[in-house]
């Protein structure tokens, strides 16, 4: 590193090349500082904020109100619902089953401060519990995007190794099935919605339907994106299509870096395919596996495009809410908050996920 | 004995067949789909069942999309906005690249450390402050987008870019230097020349990323729909008949906006795949 103890003098070269390294990082982080760090300091002061936007795009300037956006964001409350009593005040039964009162008079009364929105209603040892948010809809969007974020980065890590793993071995048209798994990376997020929403019709005009109708596995057409129970998993299988292949092209080049005189030797051992998938493959490649991991996740927590596009308003990934709390409810503070959150949300798991796997990067 | 191994590879062979194949049809399907759909009339579109194949084709849906002036605008402005942050990232990213790759100077690894966090960034978290930044400066959509597009592809390319430039001999630099020449003429004369394809492969990936964006496209568009790119006029997309979602139409552009970014995908495969990877595999 002759360079190196060069530079620790102060000859008119080294200093001459530092001032040149400062100028040309200049553009970099001036774009950095007006795009990224600027609009991030902003957000997160008008989180505190209830700014809107006034009369079209005018930002009204907003009052400081503490954390208020993050309490209403936020705020959860658990009740139990008590069952219905009838006229004699019995509790009622019908068909054997508890009669339970309305869920939602017990989340909004007088004795509570802010009011509450049914999430979820569950019963656990005979009672029944309901979960009040004073968003629900943010919290159920929270609640969808991890769902959405953990299968869809579990199936396509799955997928990602089998077509890895296939297409090790050498065989006629493997090139031609490398250039298959760039399409469906290549197309446009928005498009790749969009031919899987007129896959998934709701009629057997859509492929889903009148296939599977055709095999005989359903006798009624299903409607995949009005369903409340198939939303999370239809955006789940169109994200899967569409971000498998890059899972498997990190995997694939992954496993080209492990020598192959590892498996010679496995197999003169009498290691069977299994044995050596797990004590040579997968210890191999965790490095590669752990980035290929973050990339995903960090990427499915801030899902937008397929949620926007297929469901608008109707159901909301984290994303998808911010930005409709700012660009139709134009609340300005509100949107901040809950972008604030799913930025610490991210910042959460990308820390949890270097700490947990050891990914060190060298510079 | 060896009877019984041989029908067993032949097993073996035929399941491995039967996953390519299962793997292929799941990986093109749904673009095969789209195109065989862009090509049936509206009458064939919403017959039930679907039939698998266009009973009479017809390039009528490919027609209507070309006579949509919204998705012409939108083609036009995805290619002036994808190209200008492709040159810009390229230009700033070489300048940073080469500084931190190749340069000694106080602070290069936590520049390089910031860099690399910006890569997490999720474009959320900015959305509301960047809409009043843009605001406030009072500027046009389209420039609006290229600017904020480099909160991507900036990182990226200087990151790429940063490993090739560490990559080549520091002795190119050395004897320039002794020659009398300047680091900034060392840079543009003699390194620059060598990244040409460190350049080709980071270029292709902001290009590509670029023409996906849609959350700043949708929100810095709304209210200058002609600026409207691709991805905004896909989801947009309206047919003549109002209510319907003219779905011949839509699938007709998606093969229009597809094929031109799959034929540069497969031309440039192995440089893609390696920018890809660059970074996520050591060794």
């Amino acid at each position: 590193m002759a360079v190196k103890t060069r530079a620790r003098g102060p000859s008119a070269l080294a200093r001459g090349e530092e001032r040149t390294a400062l100028w040309l990082l200049l553009p970099s982080f001036l774009i950095i500082a007006v795009v990224a760090l600027y609009p991030l300091g902003r957000v997160v002061m008008s989180s505190f904020t209830n700014e809107r936007f006034a009369a079209g795009v005018e930002l009204r300037g907003g009052q400081f109100i503490g954390f208020e956006n993050y309490r209403q964001l936020l705020s959860l409350t658990l009740r139990s619902v008590p069952q219905r009593l009838d006229a004699e005040g019995q509790p009622m039964f019908a068909d054997g089953e508890p009669v339970y009162e309305h869920p939602r008079l017990f989340l909004r009364g007088l004795d509570t401060p802010r009011a509450y929105d049914a999430v979820s209603v569950f019963d656990l040892f005979g009672n029944r519990y309901v979960l009040g948010a004073s968003s629900a809809r943010f919290i159920r969007a929270v609640w969808d995007t991890l769902v959405f974020t953990v299968s869809s980065v579990a199936l396509e890590t799955v997928l990602g190794m089998i077509i890895a793993l296939t297409l090790t071995a050498k065989f006629i048209g493997r090139g031609v099935m490398r250039a298959a798994m760039l399409v469906p990376w290549a197309i446009i997020t928005v498009v790749s919605a969009r031919i899987w929403e007129w896959m998934l019709q709701p009629t057997r005009a859509g492929f889903f339907n009148a296939f599977l109708t055709e095999i005989g596995v359903i006798d009624r057409s299903i409607a995949f994106f009005q369903t409340a129970a198939l939303q999370v998993p239809a955006m789940v299988m169109i994200d899967v299509w569409k971000t498998t292949p890059f899972m498997a092209l990190l995997l694939l080049a992954g496993l080209s870096t492990i020598p192959t005189e590892l498996y010679e030797a496995a197999e003169v051992d009498g290691a069977n395919p299994v044995r050596r998938f797990f004590s040579i493959t997968l210890p191999l490649l965790t490095p590669t596996l752990a980035v290929a991991l973050i990339f995903r996740t960090l990427d499915a927590l801030r899902v937008f495009d397929l949620f926007q596009v297929v469901y608008g308003e109707a159901r909301y990934s984290m994303a998808s809410y911010a930005y409709y709390q700012l660009i139709a409810a134009r609340n300005v503070g509100m949107s901040s908050a809950a972008s604030v959150i799913i930025f610490i949300v991210i910042f959460t798991f990308a820390i949890l996920y270097i700490r947990a796997l050891g990914v060190e990067r060298d510079d | 004995m060896t009877r019984r191994r041989s029908a067993g590879k032949l097993i073996g062979q035929i399941l491995f067949w039967i996953l390519i194949i299962a793997i292929f049809i799941y990986l093109i399907f749904p673009f095969y789909w789209a195109f065989i759909s862009a090509l049936k009339t509206q009458a064939e579109l919403i017959r039930t069942p679907a039939t698998f194949w266009p009973e009479e084709p017809t390039l009528r849906n490919f027609r209507a999309v070309f006579q949509n002036p919204g998705f012409i605008r939108g083609l036009g402005n995805s290619i002036i906005v994808a190209g200008s942050v492709t040159v810009l990232s390229l230009v700033v990213g070489s300048f940073a690249g080469f500084a931190l790759g190749k340069l000694r100077f106080r602070g290069r690894s936590p520049s390089l450390y910031v860099i690399l966090a910006m890569t997490m960034f999720p474009q959320i978290a900015v959305l509301a402050g960047l809409y009043a930044v843009i605001r406030v400066l009072g500027m046009p959509a389209l420039p609006s987008l290229v600017l904020s597009y480099m909160i991507f592809t900036l990182p990226f390319t200087v990151w790429v870019l940063t490993a090739f430039f560490k990559g080549l001999p520091i002795s190119l630099l050395q004897s320039a230097q002794v020659d009398g020449a300047s680091t900034f003429q060392t840079f543009t004369k003699i390194l620059l020349p060598l990244t040409a394809p460190a350049l080709v492969t980071t270029g292709l990936l902001a290009f590509i990323q670029a023409w996906n964006e849609y959350l700043f496209a949708l929100t810095f568009t709304s209210i200058s729909p002609a600026a409207r790119t691709v991805p905004v006029a896909m989801a947009l997309f309206a047919g003549q008949v109002a209510r319907e979602e003219p779905f011949g139409e839509i699938m007709a552009g998606a093969i229009v906006v597809t094929v031109p970014l799959i034929a540069l995908v497969l031309i440039f495969q192995n440089r893609i795949v390696a920018g890809l990877t660059a970074g996520a595999v050591k060794g």
